[in-house]
């Protein structure tokens, strides 16, 4: 299982707010620019997964794969997509899959459409609830109710993570520094958290190749290895009561991830965790033993997700600081670090990373799919 | 006519639609308008469930609605401080809190008779029931004495 498959090309079109492109031209530009990346003509590309719903990008972008699969399971749809992909070459479908992200989606507030924060999740909509900040919000209570975590602990998560982004070109937080007391004086959008506990929607796309293991090597100078990968669906905490507990179902993704890769949590240099909001590196981290149950806060808070801390987390900014490509955020940033792209934000120690998405939250039950992947520098 | 459509043409069918609820939980909106307070309940395990559900041991075998205590506590909360649609302008900064149940499932609710700054994981609560402009009647919870 391990190292079956490689990740050979990497597609980063422009991110940010209002940038005027929709969706399927963010799409085509990077599926272009992972070709390039990979340095693979477009008829290479055999197999083709769109994160979310697709009917016309195959002509748009002059793709002639063997399939064109649509893929939502929210923002863990990214992992999952090079899991799928991984599967799909394995089964003789495809040699090069191209998973694929691009959306305009700050362009709502133009449009009048509504944008992600004012997602409804069924029978509480008749109490007011609305949008993905509240329901992160009882994960983030409940924590503070359990282990005394502060609103200034979820500060730190945001500060740790715009000190990445300073240092980023072309992310949101790019040379813009955020002290603690500027995110304590930021806005309360859903208690607890403010403005700045909170990712805001941006357009992007990002593109990736993933390929047999075989012919990557035989295609680029440095491959990037998917080692090991696993997936929890939430609901099952629902079923014990124990959602808020659990921001993600990590466990039984973790044992499958760590036991292909062979691996244990200390052979992980960095994490890019799925970071919609603050609270959720920071159980993330919880969750997977980087840190002790209930440690999060004071963790992050020391500066142990930092550039020096034990476990540099969300190194480029994360959604909360960079860009809000959903999963792809994340998938992108190991990429850039397992190659030796990752410029002045490039970390010492960089062979491997572990990457997690979540989402696709259903409704009354607040329950959401994560998947997770480990990647690596080496086979 | 169909259990299905006849779930269509129920007077509640369209605001329960509305919010992305299911014809199944008709018999739980049918009793709020009449003041009480049900549970779906697994009667091999006495498992209960809210929304309607298949239980997680026994499928649909023994499923059925039956009066609960509506009593619980809170469990976790928000508040919401933002308004992100235009109707809740006005009533923003309000709290929603997750309510345990004493027969164990979770309920979304406002906490009524209480400033949203009071509320607080612990809280104990119960159960009032209050007309919703969907038309549907809808529960809502209130601090309690223990």
């Amino acid at each position: 299982m391990r190292s079956a498959c490689a990740i050979v090309g990497l597609g980063i079109t422009g991110q940010g707010v209002g940038l005027g492109l929709e969706g399927r031209e963010l799409r085509a530009q990077a599926v272009d620019l992972a070709l390039a990346d990979a340095g693979l003509p477009r008829d290479a590309i055999d197999g083709y997964i769109r994160a979310y719903v697709d009917r016309e990008d195959l002509r748009y972008m002059g793709l002639s794969p063997n399939f064109s699969v649509s893929m939502m399971t929210g923002g863990a749809t990214p992992v999952f997509s090079i899991i799928a992909a991984q599967a799909l070459v394995e089964a003789g479908q495809a040699q090069v899959v191209a998973c694929v992200y691009g959306e305009a989606q700050s362009a709502g507030a133009i449009t009048g459409k509504p944008d992600i924060g004012s997602y409804g999740y069924g029978y509480p909509m008749l109490y007011g609830l609305l949008g993905a900040a509240a329901t992160h919000a009882f994960h983030a209570r409940r924590h503070m109710h359990l282990y005394g975590t502060t609103s200034e602990h979820l500060g730190a998560v945001a500060i740790t993570q715009r000190d990445y982004a300073l240092k980023r070109p072309g992310t949101l937080g790019y040379g813009k520094p955020l002290t603690l007391a500027e995110h304590q004086a930021s806005p309360m959008i859903a208690d607890p958290f403010r403005r700045y506990d909170c990712t805001r929607n941006t357009d992007g796309g990002v593109a990736v190749l993933v390929t047999t293991a075989e012919r990557a090597r035989s295609l680029c100078a440095n491959p990037v290895y998917l080692l090991g990968a696993g997936t929890g669906h939430n609901i099952v905490n629902w079923h014990k009561g124990l959602v808020y507990e659990n921001h993600d179902n990590v466990a039984p993704a973790k044992a499958r991830a760590f036991a292909q890769a062979g691996m244990g949590i200390d052979d992980i240099d960095m994490a890019q965790l799925y970071d919609p909001f603050t609270i959720s590196p920071l159980m993330q981290l919880e969750a997977f033993g980087f840190v002790g149950e209930g440690q999060g806060g004071p963790f992050y808070a020391e500066g142990g997700a930092g550039p020096d801390g034990s476990i540099p987390t969300n190194t480029g900014g994360g959604q909360l600081s960079a860009y809000y490509s959903t999963g792809f955020t994340g998938v992108a940033e190991a990429v850039l670090q397992l190659r030796g792209e990752a410029g002045e934000g490039q970390l010492k120690k960089s062979e491997t990373a572990l990457v997690s998405g979540h989402g696709m939250n259903a409704g009354v039950q607040n329950t959401w799919a994560h998947a997770c992947m480990i990647l690596g520098r080496n086979p | 006519m169909s259990t299905q459509d006849a779930a269509q043409q129920h007077p509640l069918m369209q605001a329960v639609r509305r919010y992305g609820g299911d014809p199944a939980d008709l018999p739980f909106w049918e009793a709020c308008a009449s003041g009480s307070f049900l549970l779906h309940r697994c009667g091999k395990c006495e498992r209960h469930y809210w929304p309607a559900s298949r239980c997680i041991e026994h499928g649909d075998e023994a499923m059925a609605w039956v009066p609960a205590s509506g009593r619980g506590q809170v469990y976790t909360y928000t508040v919401m401080h933002r308004a992100y649609t235009p109707d809740t302008r006005d009533s923003v900064p309000f709290a929603i809190a997750v309510v345990q149940l004493e027969e164990g499932p979770f309920y979304h609710s406002n906490i009524l008779d209480c400033p949203f700054d009071a509320v607080a994981v612990g809280m104990p609560v119960e159960v009032v029931m209050q007309p919703h402009e969907s038309g549907l009647t809808i529960p809502q919870f209130r601090p309690r004495a223990e």
